[in-house]
């Protein structure tokens, strides 16, 4: 890292658009700020004085909680406010509702949104920062990030490691957000799953696609499962829960396959004996809870370095 | 591109940092259980010459540790950008602890206010002292130094004094620059 | 009304293989021999092309119901301003025209605020639901040009056979918006590598082939004169090339945005970049360059859909599908295809004039002495940068904004009457 770079941007929408140097500057900000959720004071006056408000337009439960706490560890004011407590069920549109919120000198607007874009579009629009904290199928930094934080810490490097991302890649944000982020610091992604659910098309950013279990799995250093939803099984993406846990589930026997050391990652929350199988979640490969406890490390750096990089456009 | 103008040659900065190390020199034989915590960027080397400085003397190396004070910053949003957080280090126990921070120029002070926050958050220490290489005289809080390298009261206030450490930069300097 | 005589032009008429340079006279609102003008008003068109009017397939005009977005007075203006003198209104208004007062409606209208020839298009079925037939002949008879449920497609294969046979015994064509709704369902772009690189909703093309096969079978079948909608996918055309060696009375037109942009423009979220169909890949958008070039896609229609700012200034999952088009055709086409190299400027212009006229059953659309004097006169070579806050148009929604393209309209004439002039 030059002693010369400096954070400059306002927002932070999807990985796609931040250069390796931005991401691996994130991950080292994100060190620090993971040892101060290890001190007694767990806080510091970083957003003394800011104004931060969560606008979940889609639920979330983990994703939400991890940016308030890291918002308050920062010292920011925080309003919280959801698709139905906000003016979004009296037929305002977005944009609209959005400007309001900026009129009251909000400094920065964390935002999920179930279509894709979203963020991009409001942030086209109005001068607060905003950081995208998931949109549609499209993009989930901030989680792609931790799961990057939690790979170098455990790995020591990025770059060179096979990383298997398995499940419903079509609908998945986090997919994504991973696949730019890794492609970036040079790792090698594999997306594995049934071809309804993980389109030939991903091979056009550099992926390996492959709809077989096993490819994915041989010589993987970190296997990262997604969560399988059940409304898929009646839109026809596969027969049943029970089929695609069997063939595209990690169980105790095809964790076999794996390497001694290969990591178990989950973006939460787990369908258990799903897309995988308890023993594994529970066992010794799994860093699933340190991912959130890094997310909460990754959430901290982003706040910070969104709302210091100078607000105004 | 920033134009640099030389305020201080080597010889110049390096008498400055023999002068400090004397001035804490001079207290710490009293209480050799001072502690020197250098914040980043160039309190840190400078912390270290002064630990080194007191292990000869005295033949006691005092602990020395490491501060960012960016998350502890009142100015965030104001910059253009935001530089690398680097490290913290405390190697001792705040609690109690008899604590001298280092930088490397006192300037409006606020820096020193940030570190105080950022100290204090660690614990509760006995006492705080403070040592700068380079006083520049018209601090914008009311905070002094207790140690002093020397002194630059006649630096136009329009400019920005930057140290250069051999640690850091490969030699000992100080120069002038324009503020952003 | 003055006699006029268009001096100077270069007249392309590709219904008489003319492309020379000569004068051109308008008499009582008709073309005329220049040498039987009385006094007339000299206009200099010396360096510029003097064609036929435009004519334009597809076009939404949104009043009744929208009128927000456009009305028969602001989407006249901007056809005129686009060089067109004959534009087809889509009845997917609201109401929609599936019943002869509504045409009704929308002639007295069109005849006391239009300033270009509007052609009603009748709904092929009753509110446009695709589950009974409207009244076809009764539609035939308040004067309609065509049928169509564009923005819908009629799903029920029967109820497509049973319009096809029962329309021609009003020699009248289908305009078909070719779309299968349990392979669209839900999707808000092209599906393919942009789809999924984005995570957006896509939808294959494979849903517009199925349909644009079924039509080609149908015709096949019945012999009814199906013209297909704004084409857009490689295998689209070749289904079409087919048909047409065959001899099928199967045409199809393409728009000039399905030439211009892929479905990469889609990765700025703007929502001018969202339209049905989609913009496809490169590969489908070089196809149907090259369909237009072989002679298999005849015309080239605007689908002009006017939105609000209200409308499209939202998500982009939640915009309307649709953008505005009349006031870019001929520059957008005349950019790619004609200083492209693709098309000369008589096949360029057929694209607009004589190919339309076929679709619609007018026989002999030039500029013949006698025949109503619809005439389209631009600068092919004058370049400009699409700027939507001058459009005559009610809307903005253009995904051309910014750009530079070649080919401006000067002046329009509709009936021998200036109608638009720049």
């Amino acid at each position: 890292m030059t002693a010369e770079f400096r954070w400059t941007r306002k927002d932070l929408l999807s990985l796609y658009d931040l250069s390796a140097e931005e991401i691996t500057y994130i991950l080292d900000t994100a060190e620090e700020f993971k040892k101060v959720s290890e001190r007694n004071v767990k806080k510091v006056p970083a957003l003394r004085g800011k104004t931060v408000v969560n606008f979940f337009v889609e639920p979330s439960t983990r994703t939400r909680v991890s940016f308030e706490l890291a918002e308050q560890r920062l010292s920011a004011d925080i309003v919280n406010m959801t698709a139905s407590t906000s003016s979004l069920t009296k037929g305002e549109s977005l944009l609209d509702t959005v400007r309001n919120i900026e009129a009251l000198q909000v400094d920065l607007l964390v935002m999920r949104h179930r279509a894709t874009g979203a963020q991009n579009f409001i942030a086209q629009n109005v001068s607060c920062g905003v950081i995208n904290a998931g949109d549609g199928a499209h993009s989930h930094p901030t989680q792609a990030l931790l799961d990057m934080f939690t790979i170098r810490e455990k790995k020591g490097r990025i770059k060179g490691l096979k990383v298997a991302i398995i499940g419903d890649i079509l609908h998945s944000r986090v997919a994504r957000s991973n696949m730019w982020g890794l492609l970036k610091l040079g790792a090698d992604v594999v997306f594995a799953g049934p071809a309804t659910l993980v389109p030939r098309e991903f091979e056009e950013a550099g992926v390996k696609v492959c709809h077989r279990l096993e490819e994915a799995l041989e010589g993987a250093d970190v296997v990262n499962l997604l969560r399988i939803q059940h409304e898929r099984q009646s839109a026809g993406f596969f027969p049943s829960i029970n089929e695609y846990s069997r063939f595209f589930g990690i169980n105790q026997e095809n964790i076999k396959r794996l390497k001694p050391d290969t990591l178990i990652m989950h973006p939460g929350p787990i369908n258990r004996d799903v897309e995988l199988d308890s023993s594994v979640a529970d066992g010794p490969n799994s860093v699933i809870l340190e991912q959130v406890t890094n997310g909460l490390a990754v959430r901290m750096a982003v706040l910070f370095l969104v709302a210091g990089c100078g607000g105004k456009r | 591109m920033t134009t640099e103008k030389l305020l201080f040659n080597t010889g110049e900065v390096q008498d400055g940092v023999q002068h400090l190390c004397e001035a804490v020199l001079r207290d710490f034989k009293e209480n050799p259980d001072y502690v020197l915590l250098g914040l980043h960027k160039q309190g840190v080397p400078l912390a270290e010459r002064i630990a080194d400085h007191l292990e000869e003397k005295t033949g006691t190396r005092p602990a020395v540790g490491k501060l960012d004070i960016s998350m502890y910053r009142d100015d965030i949003g104001l910059r253009s950008g935001l530089p690398l957080i680097r490290e913290t280090v405390i190697p001792f126990n705040m609690e109690d602890a008899k604590v001298i921070l280092v930088d490397d120029v006192l300037s409006s002070g606020r820096a020193i206010r940030a570190a105080l926050s950022a100290v204090t958050s660690f614990g509760r220490p006995a006492c705080l002292r403070l040592a700068v290489l380079i006083d520049r005289g018209r601090p914008e809080f009311p905070i002094r130094a207790d140690y002093v390298g020397f002194n630059a009261f006649d630096v136009d206030p329009a400019q920005k004094i930057v140290l250069k450490l051999t640690e850091n930069d490969g030699e000992d300097a100080a120069v002038a620059i324009q503020w952003r | 009304m003055n006699d006029i005589l268009l001096k100077g032009g270069r007249v392309v008429d590709p219904g008489r293989n003319i492309d020379q340079v000569m004068d051109l006279g308008i008499s009582n609102g008709v073309f005329a021999d220049p040498a039987d003008l009385h006094d007339p008003e000299v206009v200099d068109v010396s360096g510029l092309v003097v064609t036929p009017g435009f004519i334009d397939v597809h076009v939404h005009l949104r009043q009744p119901g929208n009128t927000a977005a456009e009305t028969i007075a602001t989407g006249t203006l901007a056809a005129a301003a686009g060089g067109f003198t004959s534009i087809v209104a889509m009845p997917n208004t609201n109401p929609p025209a599936d019943t002869a007062g509504a045409i009704e409606y929308l002639r007295s209208q069109a005849a006391q605020k239009g300033c270009v020839r509007v052609l009603p298009c009748g709904c092929l079925t009753k509110g446009r639901q695709g589950k009974e037939m409207a009244g076809i002949g009764g539609l035939a008879a308040a004067g309609v040009a065509a049928f169509s449920d564009d923005g819908s497609c009629v799903q029920d294969h029967a109820l497509m056979r049973h319009l096809a046979e029962y329309i021609q015994s009003f020699n009248l064509p289908i305009l078909d918006h070719c779309e299968n709704d349990c392979l669209a369902a839900g999707g808000v772009m092209h599906e393919g590598k942009w789809s999924v690189l984005l995570g957006m909703k896509g939808y294959c093309s494979a849903a517009e082939e199925l349909m644009v096969a079924r039509d080609v079978i149908l015709s096949r079948m019945t012999g009814a004169r199906f013209h297909i909608q704004h084409i857009s996918s490689k295998e689209c055309v070749r289904l079409l090339a087919e048909a047409r060696r065959d001899r099928l009375p199967v045409t199809a037109e393409v728009t000039p945005h399905h030439i211009a942009l892929t479905d990469e423009c889609i990765k700025t979220y703007d929502t001018n970049f969202k339209m049905n169909p989609p913009l496809r890949s490169e590969e489908d958008r070089k196809a149907l360059i090259e369909g237009l070039a072989s002679g298999v896609i005849t015309v080239i229609a605007t689908d002009h859909a006017p939105h609000t700012n209200t409308a499209k200034m939202v998500e982009f999952d939640d915009a309307p599908f649709g953008v505005v088009g009349l006031e870019t055709a001929l520059p957008v086409s005349l950019t790619i295809l004609y200083h492209g190299g693709v098309l000369t400027l008589p096949q360029l212009i057929s694209k607009f004039t004589t190919g339309p006229a076929e679709v619609l059953g007018l026989k002999r659309y030039d500029l013949r002495n006698g025949n109503p004097a619809d005439v389209t006169i631009f600068d092919p070579e004058k370049s400009f940068t699409v700027d939507p806050e001058k459009f005559r148009s009610k809307a903005r929604n253009t995904p051309f904004a910014g750009r530079t393209y070649k080919g401006v309209i000067k002046r329009t004439y509709v009936g021998g009457k200036l109608v638009f002039q720049q």
